[in-house]
């Protein structure tokens, strides 16, 4: 079984060991270290960790929770917060997420392949997205998509989480309105 | 100093409070009594003298209403007791002859105002779109009725509840209703007026919130009362 590591860094003591614990019961998922600041983590190297689990207090020290690289940071959500804190974060939990939420939100941010332009704030579709949606409008699964495309089904999934982030749009009868109006297909 | 909860599982109503109270602290609520058919004045009835005066069960009622007003409220399952299952099932029946009787015509009829100002290609998408929508959330619940309400309700022939239907097709109701938000803010014409469009996008949120409170509903109160009372298998 694959298994994943992961750093809390949470300043208080109760939500920390809640979810540590939540996350030790899941069998895949080891903590290997509690910090109540991002500069504890320091005491790390980026290899040691998976995924790092962290107040979304913390937002300004975004590098450092991620290690001086890409290592991909869950937020826990304890207040409101604007949206651009939210963006900084690989995925965000909040307190009253399920313990089955917390867990696959790290497993969902590991497993995640890093997509073409996944950090660009452009709206704009790439051209091997509006591929990828034409296809998708057409009615062609993922695995159709990989095979016409010659791309991994994976990349399909990512392609297909960007456009959905870029145009609103989840639903394939959504993406087909939209790749109509838009020109990318004939409505025929 | 009182006991203080938590969010989760905190009387947010109490059954002394006064109808007028609780509708201004949510005046979405009004659509609880819509659902249930509770005839009005309430003059200065209490919600417990209401509930007594029309035959429901208050914690039910409070649960409920609860339910519409918190995201985050979950019951106390100790206080689940067999004779609430018919009630609840009673009320998500009635939910949905409300989204499908009330809610969903009114969208419709605000589409059908703002394409008038479209042109035939926008006409007949969004037309085609919000047909399958409907037809979607009609054919849903079309299916939680007979596969899920009509267990509960036949009780007696013992049959085994699939928990995990429960969970399935509420993030597609979700992503569709949603995708019809995005559509109207990205891809109406510009013709359409701004009036018109922020009505509709209005009209769209509604259904969209009280369509998770439908489903919180079921996962939070169907559910437990499900797994109390009810013989059940996960698929």
């Amino acid at each position: 079984m694959k298994r994943y590591r992961v750093a809390i860094v949470e300043p208080s003591a109760i939500v920390a060991e809640g979810v540590g614990v939540l996350l030790r019961a899941s069998g895949d998922i080891d903590v290997i270290a509690a910090y109540a600041t991002p500069a504890e983590l320091q005491r790390l190297r980026a290899h040691d960790v998976d995924v790092v689990v962290a107040s979304l207090a913390f937002v300004r020290d975004i590098d450092l929770l991620r290690l001086g690289g890409e290592t991909p940071v869950v937020g826990i959500q304890s207040s409101l917060a604007d949206v651009d804190t939210l963006r900084r974060f690989s995925a965000v939990v909040n307190l009253y997420s399920s313990d089955s939420e917390l867990q696959q939100s790290i497993r969902d941010v590991v497993d995640a392949p890093v997509a073409e332009h996944s950090h660009s704030e452009s709206h704009e579709l790439s051209e091997r997205e509006r591929d990828v949606l034409v296809l998708v409008a057409r009615g062609l699964t993922n695995k159709e998509i990989a095979s016409e495309l010659n791309i991994s089904p994976h990349t399909v999934m990512s392609h297909r989480k960007n456009i959905a982030h870029k145009t609103g749009i989840r639903s394939v009868a959504g993406l087909t309105v939209y790749a109509v109006l838009n020109k990318l297909i004939d409505s025929e | 100093m009182n006991k203080i909860y938590g969010l989760q599982g905190a009387p947010l109503l109490s059954p002394e409070m006064k109808i007028l109270e609780l509708i201004e602290t949510d005046p979405s609520l009004v659509s609880v009594f819509q659902r249930l058919n509770i005839s009005l004045p309430f003059g200065d009835m209490s919600i417990l003298q209401m509930c007594e005066r029309d035959g429901y069960s208050c914690a039910m009622f409070l649960m409920l209403c609860n339910m519409h007003i918190s995201p985050t409220y979950r019951v106390d399952a100790t206080l689940l007791t067999r004779d609430m299952l018919p009630e609840l099932v009673g009320y998500l029946r009635a939910s949905h002859r409300y989204y499908i009787g009330h809610m969903l015509p009114h969208v419709a009829r605000h589409l059908d105002d703002i394409l008038s100002h479209c042109d035939n290609l926008s006409r007949s998408l969004f037309s085609r779109f919000y047909n399958e929508y409907m037809s979607f959330l009609g054919e849903h619940f079309r299916e939680e009725e007979s596969e899920i309400f009509a267990i509960v309700e036949g009780v007696e022939n013992n049959l085994a509840m699939d928990i995990g239907r429960l969970e399935a097709p509420h993030g597609d109701i979700d992503d569709r209703t949603n995708d019809l938000a995005s559509l109207v803010i990205k891809s109406l014409p510009e013709a359409v007026p701004t009036t018109l469009r922020c009505q509709m996008l209005k009209d769209i949120y509604a259904l969209r919130d009280d369509l998770r409170v439908h489903s919180r509903i079921e996962m939070h109160l169907l559910r437990p009362l499900v797994e109390k009372f009810l013989k059940t298998e996960e698929r």
